[in-house]
């Protein structure tokens, strides 16, 4: 019982405004980050970091602000109170609050990628395969068709599509072909950490095993960091190191994805724990 | 022919010189200062309602009539002809309401308002190209946000752009795109040419004649400056060509102007004829010297 307060106790510290240290290697830290929707909080007092080639997973139930918090941190939101760092390829150390729009969008599409839950949002619904896998490698400067091309190619083998599909519409590929192609347009960068909101929601279960596995090889293959929101408890434990639970836009329990699982503290973590069904 | 004369006179007492007020048109300077000062960026103008339909050349028009002095040798073209409906009435527009002298003669025109061409014969300094624009956003296609257009234009985010081109390959095996072919201005922002051949492409880059770009119903208005770097957009591996039919003009044997193919019997014969009808007679008449 002793042992249980302890942690709850130094839990609650390590998540109340705590100071900011500046680790060497990390590679994304934010710092008390809040957000409101007027009257309403969006996510609240919210510090994470994450380093190189971790993936953190961010559960909790509908509107508990864990797309809120995907938002703010991928920059796509602008945050309310706190700071969002990130140690760039060169080692620079960028404020996301802080640095310019055009300098932030080109972060986002060099080192940080985004993948939503429906593919229709993160795809070029009217361009084909290829040139949706192209566009990122275009916007960095790319000018060469053969190996824009043989690069896509490539990417598509990679995420199981079949190659001949290149020059297709992704309108008609499947759900889980276009969730694989969204996810192969994102990394075709090699960016360093890639934001994931709900990837294999709305999915069937054989696709999402599939998805996930590609996702799970994926970032191990390429020692990409990843955030991972999902509602599903069966995806953090398979993709995620750390996980952090949310409530009511607040962090109320957050460590080592097998420890919350196993061992939850929190009265809410409990519950979701306990009401993941069994077969 | 008295009582002709009479009418002129009424015209020119009812009109401002060339149409619009001199406000308008001081508006309308100013839009083209700051367009040719930032070579290729659109910039937004108070664009009037005109005697005309939008697509109609509306912004050519307005363009002109800011431009225009009483001394200039106004030069009007539609596709290349001076004999079109279009250049027909723009250029009685202008007889009408400011009086100016016109002429079919490239080399002796002061300013030259067109649609969908640039003349062959090359340009010179101080001369002034107008051109009416029905789309100046080359990213309108891809991209139908114009605040996130803009958005893209300011930080030269043109992936987009190349994605187009990516796709035309894909698809046909060579960039398809043959008109309103996109081109990157002052190595800077990626404008639209209108809707020209891509074979007059070239003929935008150093040119030492002004260019200046009227978009009536998008109220817009945006210019390249006299040589300055105009750069069509390719792969690598793809160039960019000017391309035109591979044939010879039926009425002059010109082999390098641009051609317009023209169906001649109800069995489908063609022919080709230059679309430039000034350069068209250039060149008979020097055939014809050549002759003699």
């Amino acid at each position: 019982m002793f042992r249980h307060r302890l942690l709850q106790r130094t839990n609650q510290i390590k998540f109340k405004k705590r100071r900011l240290i500046m680790k060497q290697n990390f590679l994304f830290q934010a710092s008390n980050i809040s957000k409101y929707y007027g009257q309403n909080v969006g996510c609240k007092n919210v510090s994470l970091d994450i380093n190189p080639g971790e993936v953190l997973g961010i559960v909790g139930e509908s509107g508990s602000g864990k797309s809120t918090l995907l938002n703010c941190i991928y920059g796509n939101l602008e945050v309310d109170e706190g700071d969002i760092f990130l140690n760039d390829k060169s080692k620079t150390i960028l404020n996301f609050t802080k640095i310019s729009e055009p300098k932030l969008r080109l972060i986002q599409r060099s080192d940080l990628a985004f993948v939503h839950q429906n593919p229709r949002d993160g795809l070029r619904m009217n361009i084909s395969a290829g040139g949706n896998i192209g566009e990122r490698l275009m916007a960095i400067g790319h000018r060469n068709y053969g190996e824009i091309r043989q690069i896509a190619a490539n990417w598509l083998e990679k995420v199981e599509i079949d190659v001949s599909r290149i020059d297709d519409k992704p309108s008609t590929f499947s759900g889980g072909m276009q969730q694989r192609l969204q996810i192969a347009r994102n990394l075709v960068t090699r960016p360093r950490l890639i934001f994931m909101d709900e990837p294999t929601g709305g999915l069937d279960v054989s696709v999402q095993a599939k998805i996930l596995d590609l996702l799970r090889n994926l970032v191990r293959e390429l020692g990409i960091a990843a955030v991972i929101v999902t509602h599903d408890l069966a995806v953090v434990r398979l993709l995620a190191d750390r996980i952090i639970v949310m409530q009511n836009g607040n962090v109320i329990e957050a460590g080592l994805c097998d420890q919350v699982l196993d061992d939850p503290q929190h009265k809410y973590s409990q519950l979701l724990v306990s009401s993941v069904l069994q077969v | 022919m008295n009582e002709m004369s009479k009418n002129e006179n009424l015209d020119i007492q009812i009109y401002n010189f060339a149409y619009l007020d001199e406000n308008t048109k001081r508006m309308i300077r100013r839009a083209l200062l700051k367009a040719l000062c930032i070579p290729g960026y659109q910039v937004p103008f108070s664009s009037r309602e005109m005697p005309m339909p939008y697509g109609w050349g509306t912004g050519g028009i307005q363009v002109t009539s800011a431009c225009l002095i009483p001394k200039d040798i106004l030069k009007v073209i539609d596709q290349g002809a001076d004999d079109t409906t279009n250049a027909v009435s723009i250029r009685k527009f202008f007889q009408k309401t400011a009086n100016v002298a016109v002429t079919e003669k490239t080399s002796d025109a002061s300013l030259i308002q067109t649609r969908h061409r640039i003349p062959e014969t090359k340009l010179k300094e101080k001369q002034i190209l107008v051109y009416q624009v029905p789309i100046p956003e080359p990213l309108r296609f891809l991209e139908p946000r114009e605040t996130e257009t803009r958005k893209m234009h300011a930080l030269s985010e043109y992936g987009l752009m190349y994605v187009k081109l990516y796709e035309d390959i894909a698809k046909h095996g060579h960039i398809e795109t043959a008109y309103a072919y996109p081109v990157k201005t002052n190595g800077n922002y990626v404008t639209d040419p209108s809707p020209i051949p891509k074979f007059d492409n070239p003929k935008m880059n150093n040119s030492p004649a002004i260019q200046l770009f009227g978009a009536g119903r998008e109220q817009r208005i945006y210019a390249i400056p006299p040589y300055t770097n105009v750069k069509s957009l390719d792969f690598e591996d793809y160039p960019f060509e000017a391309m035109k039919a591979n044939f010879k003009c039926s009425i002059c044997g010109s082999s390098d102007s641009y051609l317009d193919e023209i169906i001649v019997s109800d069995d489908g014969k063609r022919s080709y004829i230059c679309s430039d009808t000034d350069y068209c007679k250039e060149q008979t008449k020097l055939n014809s010297k050549k002759e003699d």
